[in-house]
């Protein structure tokens, strides 16, 4: 079956254990204010924009006949600059696996693998579940809100050797606030993860204010007990991507206060 | 570390000792008008300096010797080099350069025993050089440097007896092939020999892990006293290579821990002497890459990797006894140089592979029915082109030196044991490229009519406009584990080797082809106008070894795979392939093994050499400037990537701001 995806990154050094290829599924039903990622958001193709570059030639304003180019107004394929692309390609879980599978010696040699995350790979299920059987031996990580009904999460996890399960608000209501959804089903997941047996990891973005404070911490730390977690600082340039898809980023440039935030934890490290 | 001595070399504060002697600027004026023959001159010349110099010792220095003679002048008038060149090729200065000197023989027997081989030459030099130390030694005893004082009686004349006499023999003979005028003077296997020294020292409790990397870092100090006398195309392109690790001739590892005292100690002081060179194989434990990633991580561009595996096979295709070939060693940059009994000059010349793609385009391109058809009229222009630059070569002549002739065994006056010439490459992901365009889009797909992708090419795509985004972004491209650019890359290097096959030089040696640029990567790039690849007129080719610099490349795995496909072996001159990462990514200790097993990788798939940039931030306040030349600098922000150049101004420069804190 078709899926869609947004990027794939070779050499990722954070996303599981040694170094991967990282596949970006597109779609989310969150919409955390911090979202780096603002082109994996919506599940449709999106016209991307990078204007370092645009000499204002006009020429991707003239009409053509591609027919990529019909949901926008623009001739994606004229830039001679290289200023526009779509977001999003359709793929087949066939193709992607043959496309990543080229990699998997070298993945072997430095004990990697490939980790699925989004968007919000869980939204489609179907497409990684099939992506997963057709890796084969290859290590499998998936990076995931853990937004999803349980049946969906055991079935697609069931299909992974490592989780990267994010815990962002404990509190449900600032969890509705910062990204638009309950966390009701998410810690139901979380529940279930840390007594299924499998590998994971959790992930915890520091928002400055948002999931930094130390009231939240203390309580995902509840959570979490002396499971693994990895801590990721905020990084100013969260809201690079925004103009290239005509978004608006609402938070602050501002780093993480000075604290050593490991302190509210059993099992954990800062990643860079 | 000697913080006091570093912050004085840093600083500069040595520089105050410098002196010019204008009454000797036109010494060559005086030689010619003396009818002296051009080793008197070289001997002449190297006595006046040796006896011009003022004996300095620094602070806290414990391995003396510096330059305070500050300008070398020429034993020759301006005529009589235009004579020379009229009827001689002249290789760059005029002097065998990037030659690897048996340090070895002569800090194991020292130079009164090296003067028993040498000509009349060659034993007033070493006279000279023996008088300056003793002026030296007398410095010391004055200042009451009593250990440094009974270490500068014995060496250089006599063998050194120690790890502190091995190393100030080596600072006196290195400093005294750059006075005699040679450049480019390399340092080769010094964990290799200088081991035994250290280790002698150790066993007799004379050192201790710390206060051995005192001395090592000492010792790498001087290699940055002088340097910026040093001719070069740039400053810092001085050719103090010195390698490290790698198998003796009888496969054992040389990996030792000097070896990891000399990383550490590039390190701990962060200046570009001596340039690192790492020698790695299949059997090379993990942990030598990740003390390799340490260094990387510190920004400084090296280590340099070679791979044993594909050098000493390659080394020995081209002639190169076995145990030679085993001790290989790294010339000014990475071209494979043979140390001791080599007198190879290693980048004679160069071959601009799109200059080939060029002439073919407009000569044949009409008249080829077949791509094949086509591709075989590279292979003949390729032939052709090495044809011309061979034959352009004859009666090399170079200033005689006497001291570097006895530096490397059997002297070099009229060839070493090795006498081989080497050629880049230049500019091959660009030539690739844009033959897989030809193939794809001319004669495959039959989107473009041959006349539409000359015009376009000849006009600089002025003319049908439109073929250049397809060209320039979506045509397939080196670098991205592709068929088609790949198998291009493969043809075109062994189109190289082959038409160099069989061919003598003027030396008696053989020709050698490789994959580096060197500056050619800009000059070739001048040379011709646009190219099919859809690279404008002007934009430089990829340096070295390396994807065009417009292509949208996936990631160092596809980049390794695309990379790893030629059989180097054939292609053994050198030019390594070069991926550059943020130095934001190596902040961790787990990211910096990746970044180890990515190397491994690379070597253990085949891969010639490598090198690795931990880039900081005067390179990305370049990309800033000049954003064309850096477009694949990828800065990552936690679990995403950006193309650097593709991000706003504002962004930019808070990654600027941040790597100013993370450097």
């Amino acid at each position: 079956m078709d899926g869609i995806i947004f990027d794939i990154k070779e050499f990722t050094v954070h996303d599981g254990p040694g170094s991967r290829v990282t596949i970006f599924l597109k779609g989310c039903p969150l919409r955390c204010k911090w979202c780096h990622n603002p082109e994996g958001l919506k599940a449709a193709k999106q016209l991307m924009f990078k204007s370092n570059f645009c000499s204002h030639c006009g020429a991707c304003t003239r009409p053509c006949n591609h027919d990529d180019c019909k949901p926008f107004s623009r001739c994606v394929h004229v830039c001679p600059n290289g200023c526009l692309s779509v977001a999003g390609e359709d793929i087949s879980a066939e193709a992607l696996a043959e496309r990543i599978l080229k990699n998997a010696d070298i993945l072997e040699i430095m004990g990697g693998g490939v980790t699925i995350s989004g968007g919000e790979p869980l939204l489609q299920a179907d497409f990684v579940c099939e992506l997963a059987e057709r890796l084969g031996k290859t290590h499998k990580a998936i990076q995931t809100s853990g937004y999803a009904d349980s049946e969906t999460y055991k079935r697609v996890v069931s299909h992974m050797d490592y989780v990267l399960q994010d815990i962002k608000l404990a509190d449900e209501k600032g969890h509705i606030f910062y990204t638009g959804v309950s966390n009701e089903k998410i810690l139901k997941n979380i529940e279930w993860l840390k007594q299924s047996g499998k590998q994971f990891v959790f992930r915890v973005p520091l928002i400055p204010d948002i999931t930094d404070t130390e009231e939240n911490l203390r309580a995902i730390a509840e959570i979490v007990g002396d499971c693994r977690v990895e801590l990721m600082p905020y990084n100013p340039l969260a809201g690079a991507k925004y103009d290239m898809v005509d978004m608006e980023y609402t938070l602050d440039e501002e780093e993480n206060r000075e604290e050593d935030f490991t302190k509210f934890f059993k099992n954990t490290i800062i990643l860079g | 570390m000697s913080t006091v001595l570093r912050e004085y070399i840093v600083n500069r504060e040595h520089h105050k000792f410098r002196k010019d002697f204008e009454e000797y600027v036109n010494l060559s004026k005086d030689y010619k008008e003396l009818g002296l023959s051009p080793k008197e001159r070289m001997t002449r010349r190297f006595e006046l300096l040796a006896g011009l110099e003022t004996p300095v010792l620094l602070p806290d220095e414990k391995i003396c010797f510096i330059r305070t003679v500050k300008n070398i002048p020429d034993c020759f008038t301006e005529e009589e080099w235009a004579e020379i060149k009229s009827k001689h090729f002249i290789h760059e200065l005029g002097y065998m350069s990037n030659l690897s000197p048996n340090y070895e023989r002569v800090i194991g027997s020292g130079l009164l025993a090296a003067r028993e081989e040498a000509d009349e030459y060659g034993k007033r030099i070493i006279d000279a050089i023996l008088a300056l130390t003793s002026r030296y030694q007398k410095k010391a005893v004055e200042e009451g440097k009593t250990e440094l004082a009974k270490v500068l009686e014995r060496v250089p004349a006599y063998g050194a007896t120690s790890f502190y006499e091995a190393l100030q023999s080596f600072r006196i003979i290195h400093y005294s092939l750059w006075l005699e005028g040679n450049y480019h003077n390399t340092v080769g296997r010094f964990d290799k020999y200088m081991y035994p020294y250290l280790k002698a020292d150790m066993e007799k409790g004379l050192y201790t892990r710390e206060t051995a990397l005192e001395m090592v870092e000492d010792f790498f100090l001087g290699f940055n006293k002088d340097s910026d006398l040093y001719v070069g195309v740039q400053q810092g392109d001085n050719g103090q290579s010195m390698v490290l690790g790698g198998i003796d001739e009888n496969g054992n590892e040389v990996f030792n821990l000097l070896s990891e005292l000399c990383l550490e100690a590039s390190r701990n002081l962060l200046m570009i002497d001596p340039k690192i060179n790492l020698r790695v194989n299949k059997n090379t434990p993990i942990r030598v890459y990740e003390l390799g990633s340490e260094l990387t991580k510190a920004g400084l561009g090296f280590p340099q990797y070679s791979n044993d595996d594909i050098a000493i096979e390659g080394l020995q295709k081209l002639g190169y006894d076995y145990k030679d070939a085993c001790d290989y060693a790294m010339a000014a940059c990475w071209e494979f140089i043979i140390p001791k009994v080599g007198a190879d000059v290693a980048n004679i010349g160069a071959l601009s592979f799109p200059k080939m793609i060029d002439i073919c385009l407009h000569k044949y391109l009409m008249e080829c029915d077949t791509f094949e058809e086509f591709l075989g009229k590279v292979k003949e222009e390729i032939q052709k082109e090495c044809d011309a630059i061979c034959d352009n070569i004859k009666d090399l002549w170079f200033v005689p030196s006497p001291f570097m002739n006895v530096m490397i065994d059997g002297g070099i006056y009229d060839g070493a044991k090795y006498n081989n010439f080497g050629l880049h490459g230049t500019g091959v992901a660009t030539a690739a490229d844009s033959l897989a365009v030809i193939s794809k889009y001319i004669y495959d797909e039959k989107r473009f009519t041959k006349e539409e992708l000359i015009e376009a090419v000849d006009s600089d795509f002025e003319l049908h406009s439109e073929m250049l985004p397809v060209l320039r972004y979506e045509a397939p491209k080196m670098g991205n584990n592709e068929e088609l650019p790949d198998e291009m890359t493969v043809q075109l290097l062994k189109m190289f080797s082959d038409s160099l096959k069989g061919k003598k030089n003027c030396r008696g040696g053989v020709y050698r082809a490789g994959t580096g640029s060197a500056m050619y990567y800009l000059w070739h790039a001048d040379e011709i106008g646009a190219s099919p690849d859809g690279r404008r007129k002007g934009e430089p080719f990829g340096t070295n070894f390396s994807a065009s610099l417009f292509a949208k490349i996936n990631g160092p795995l596809s980049v390794i795979k695309s990379f790893t496909k030629p059989d180097f072996t054939e292609n053994i001159n050198g030019g390594p392939l070069t991926l550059e990462f943020a130095s934001s990514m190596f902040k961790d200790e787990d990211s910096v093994k990746k970044v180890a097993a990515l190397v491994k990788a690379y070597i253990d798939m085949g891969g010639h050499q490598m090198q690795l940039n931990a880039v900081n931030t005067e390179m990305l306040k370049a990309a800033q400037e000049h954003p064309e030349e850096h477009r694949q600098l990828v800065v990552r922000i936690w679990g995403w990537s950006a193309y650097f150049v593709e991000l706003d101004k504002e962004y930019q420069d808070h990654v600027l701001r941040r790597q100013q804190y993370r450097v």
